[in-house]
């Protein structure tokens, strides 16, 4: 019989700047996670994924597993591991976990992300982030921090599509506003759009509302089989039905779309999850995009097939992503005002998705039955899509 | 000098900090695209077997996988499809303003290669304004030689700047 997977439980500690250790951080989130889920215990979790990317730097620590391990008191048995595919860390840990746990080779994975990047120099976040990118070709030429590459991103979707500032300052509102009450966020508060239009420049067309802040914190989600699930739970259950992760370069020269507002790859990652799936961009009734800046999610939207190709700042301009819009997108917040702790946000984004599947949301979206979530990392180099639902694919 | 709040790092370097390429010979297979930028010239490798000019260099081809690789020149000039200036909040080892910019080389795998924009001051470029390639130099690489000592290894890099008129 096939083992199908689920996402059942998840939890996050208080993200934004933490007066913490990066091992703190990963404790409060697992004991959130098992508060989501007061049935399991410790002792049941025979696998544990870590997804961070800078403990390296920021921590000083690498082989991150076993220590996380120890400090969340968890005793892997069949995988005890990390992966580091820095802002979709925490997707790519949900893949693999599923993969396990389809496979028969994990049952009950823990799949814990999170960073400290706040370091007691700031300078050192900001100069470690030539790591981020492509060290000697990309890092090199001051890329590390990313709002250059998007605001020539910005530009090229204004020239081509002509999509406006007004446009993208209002994907900043509705994030900021979905995370006004969110007590885990980073920023919590409502943003009008004068506010949004009238912020400090950082690179033009961004200013400061377009750009997710630095951010501390972790999350947890526990990836199982549905048999296993029912053990503990009696919540609806939340099916990962179908994934991709799409890499087509790492250099930006050798970016493989038209140019830097044409996402060749996030269209390939979309296409493979809805066929993987057995669904289409249709039948998403709320995603969380990856909104490491407004003009991500007005792309997002439309290589992900909510919209035509060169619609998406109408379509975010015209609340299309707000609720009681066509496709609801980042619900809890975004990285815009949830902040972004690489590793941690493709968790975030599932517990997102499981809530509003299970109809437990702070901002629900009537009916959801189909979720979609969707990480961008590096340079943009590389696009991972998980779709999730209330059904397995038959 | 000292590393402030680590004493023992006193007059150490430490690679895992430098924000230039490890360039030396001794630690870059291809060290050759640096010497010849040390030359003027901008350059990659171009496979001898199938073909395929792949930027950045690289030492095997990624196509065939054949290590039988020369390296070709680039145009040293191209004009600007779109550029961007941060004038505040530079990142440390950057001068404001920071200029990059997407550059049609003119030629494939070069047609959208993007590179920081030097010499210029903020608020001057344009779209479709030409550049050429500049080459700077950058801190050497210290590079312990045990008995020998540390032996100080040339390093260089390049942006472009624009095309006086
Ligand atoms: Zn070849």
């Amino acid at each position: 019989m096939a083992r199908n997977a689920v996402i059942l439980a998840g939890g996050q500690c208080k993200w934004g700047v933490r007066e913490a250790h990066l091992v703190d951080l990963f404790q409060e989130a697992a004991k959130a996670c098992l508060n989501d889920i007061p049935t399991l215990k410790p002792k049941d979790i025979d696998g544990l994924i870590v997804a961070t990317s800078y403990a390296g730097r920021c921590s000083f620590q690498v082989n991150t597993a076993p220590v996380i391990a120890e400090r969340v008191g968890v005793k892997p048995t069949s995988i005890c591991t990390r992966c580091d595919t820095l802002c979709a860390g925490g997707s790519t840990g949900i893949i693999l976990a599923m993969g396990l746990v389809q496979a028969g080779a994990a049952d009950i994975v823990m799949v814990a992300g999170g960073e400290k990047l706040y370091t007691p120099q700031k300078w050192e976040v900001f100069y470690s982030e030539l790591a981020s990118v492509d060290h000697d070709w990309d890092g090199v030429h001051g890329m590390g921090l990313p709002p250059p590459f998007f605001a020539l991103t910005a530009q090229e979707h204004m020239m081509h599509y002509g999509s406006t500032k007004e446009q993208l300052a209002a994907v900043s509102v509705a994030n900021y506003n979905y995370a006004a009450t969110n007590p885990v966020a980073q920023m919590q508060k409502a943003l009008t759009l004068e506010e949004a239009m009238s912020a400090p420049v950082v690179v033009p067309p961004l200013t400061l509302y377009d750009c997710c802040p630095i951010t501390d914190g972790a999350a947890v989600c526990i990836i199982t089989t549905d048999e296993i699930a029912k053990k503990f739970t009696d919540r609806p259950l939340v099916y990962i039905r179908g994934t991709a992760q799409v890499c087509l370069n790492s250099v930006s020269a050798n970016f493989p779309g038209a140019h830097l507002a044409d996402w060749k790859h996030t269209r390939i990652a979309g296409e493979k999850a809805y066929a993987n799936a057995k669904v289409g961009p249709g039948d998403i009734k709320v995603a969380q995009t990856h909104d490491c800046f407004s003009i991500s999610e007005v792309i997002e939207v439309e290589e992900l097939g909510f919209c035509k190709k060169g619609e998406g700042g109408e379509f975010c301009g015209s609340k299309q992503i707000e609720l009681g819009g066509k496709v609801p997108v980042n619900t809890d917040g975004g990285l815009l005002a949830c902040g972004h702790p690489f590793g941690a946000t493709g968790i975030r984004q599932g517990i997102e998705i499981m809530k509003q599947l299970q109809g437990r949301a702070r901002h629900q979206v009537k009916g959801a039955d189909i979720g979609l979530t969707h990480n961008l990392s590096g340079a943009n180099a590389e696009h991972t899509v998980l779709i999730y639902g209330r059904e397995p694919v038959k | 000098m000292a590393v402030l709040g680590i004493p023992i790092l006193e007059n150490l370097y430490p690679s895992t900090m430098d924000m230039w390429p490890l360039e030396a010979k001794e630690f870059n297979r291809n060290w050759q695209f640096y010497e010849n930028l040390k030359q003027g010239r901008f350059t990659t490798t171009k496979c001898k077997d199938c073909g395929l000019v792949s930027y950045p260099p690289r030492v095997i081809c990624p196509e065939c996988y054949s290590e039988n690789l020369e390296y070709v020149d680039l145009p040293n000039k191209g004009k600007i499809i779109v550029f961007s200036e941060e004038v505040k909040g530079v990142p440390l080892g950057f001068e404001s303003p920071l200029i990059h910019a997407v550059i049609d080389l003119g030629v494939d795998p070069a047609r959208r290669v993007l590179s920081r924009i030097v010499n210029c001051p903020a608020g001057v470029l344009k779209r479709g304004d030409e550049v050429q390639l500049a080459v700077f130099p950058v801190p050497a690489l210290p590079i312990d030689k045990g008995k020998l000592g540390t032996v100080m290894s040339e390093r260089v890099f390049f942006a472009f700047e624009p095309v006086k008129k």
